[in-house]
């Protein structure tokens, strides 16, 4: 298997390159992440995250043929050979396939994720519907692995102020929960012109979420949102 | 104040397509329906009232769409704040001057008919 990688590291001082590597999978190996983890044993100097290799950490998310997806869900056999693997896009890179997403999660941050409700608190939990939770179907799965902001070419343009598909979807699974209080706050946090409104609904997000979510959806659901709320 | 809006422009930009979407279907119900479209038949729509509202009723709409479009494309490319200004300014004298030729000229026509 053919498999051509992005090379970079700050202290040789060396600008980027990609190196070219031949590796036979074993017949165990059925993902991409398999192959990479049998490749670090041959070239130790490879640096890539990785943590449950079963999709549901985020970690190992890269730019797989030209296209953001998770290493370790990614099967081996619809690759098309030479693989070529290079870190996510827009992103600053640290080093080979890890990137830095300190203004990724710092967006996140700024969504203040998590539930605020400043009521008496029940003795017990506070209860929803079926239908209220249903509501969060679609949202609470975000892994925040990043392929969707990494796609987003209005990301690109403007990471520091966009706070991108994955943040967007995150806020609106907040906004639409039943039991915060906050929505109006946080509605008004987003009628930024670019914080929410450099969405021009490309859709590469959705196109490209591993997890089958629609990030551009939730954005559209805001949209509305905001509008219920300023009429 | 906000120098940029983000909802409001949102909305605009779709009630400004909405409207010519609405015009276009108009002539091409125009031109679809009625007597062969000859160039008196152009002209004597352009020059009533309505036909001359309505033109400059487009034009705005789609000045008022291409400056928000236009707008989103500079804060997305051109990060330098004068650069940024500066392109902007045109755009905005460029649109501005398309309606403001279009309503004199509409006007123009109105009172020679008239």
């Amino acid at each position: 298997m053919r498999i051509s990688i992005y090379r970079y590291n700050p202290e040789t001082g060396t600008d980027p390159y990609m190196q070219d590597y031949t590796i036979e999978p074993e017949p165990g190996d059925k993902k991409l992440l398999d192959v990479l983890m049998r490749l670090k044993t041959v070239d130790d100097s490879l640096s890539f995250r990785r943590s449950c290799r079963e999709g549901v950490c985020g970690s190992d998310a890269m730019n797989i043929n030209g296209r953001n997806g998770l290493a370790c869900i990614t099967a081996l056999s619809a690759l098309k050979e030479p693989v070529v693997l290079r870190p996510l896009p827009g992103f600053p890179v640290i080093r080979d396939l890890v990137v830095d997403m300190t203004q990724f999660f710092a967006h996140y941050h700024a969504i203040k994720p998590y539930l605020i409700n400043d009521g008496v608190p029940p003795e017990r939990e506070r209860l929803q519907t079926p239908e209220q939770r249903e509501r969060l179907d679609g949202l609470y799965e975000c892994i925040l692995c990043a392929c969707c902001s990494a796609f987003c070419p209005s990301y690109w343009w403007n990471p520091d102020k966009f706070i991108g598909p994955a943040g967007l979807l995150q806020a609106y699974r907040f906004i639409v929960d039943s039991r915060d209080t906050a929505t109006a706050e946080r509605l008004a946090y987003l009628d930024d012109v670019y914080r929410l409104y450099r969405c021009r609904t490309i859709m590469n997000c959705t196109e490209v979420c591993p997890k089958g979510l629609s990030p551009s959806h939730a954005i559209e659901r805001i949209r509305i949102a905001l509008l219920r709320a300023s009429s | 104040m906000k120098v940029f809006y983000g909802q409001r422009a949102w909305l605009l930009q779709r009630a400004s397509a909405l409207a010519l979407l609405l015009i276009l279907a108009l002539g091409a119900a125009l031109l679809l329906v009625g007597p062969p479209l000859t160039y008196e038949r152009w002209h004597g729509l352009a020059t009533s009232p309505h036909g001359a509202v309505i033109i400059v009723l487009f034009f705005a709409a789609l000045s008022l769409h291409g400056w928000i479009g236009a707008r989103d494309i500079v804060l997305d490319y051109v990060h330098s704040l004068p650069v940024r200004l500066s392109v902007l300014a045109i755009i905005a004298v460029i649109l501005f001057a398309v309606v403001i030729r279009v309503a004199l000229t509409m006007a123009a026509q109105l009172s020679l008919v008239s």
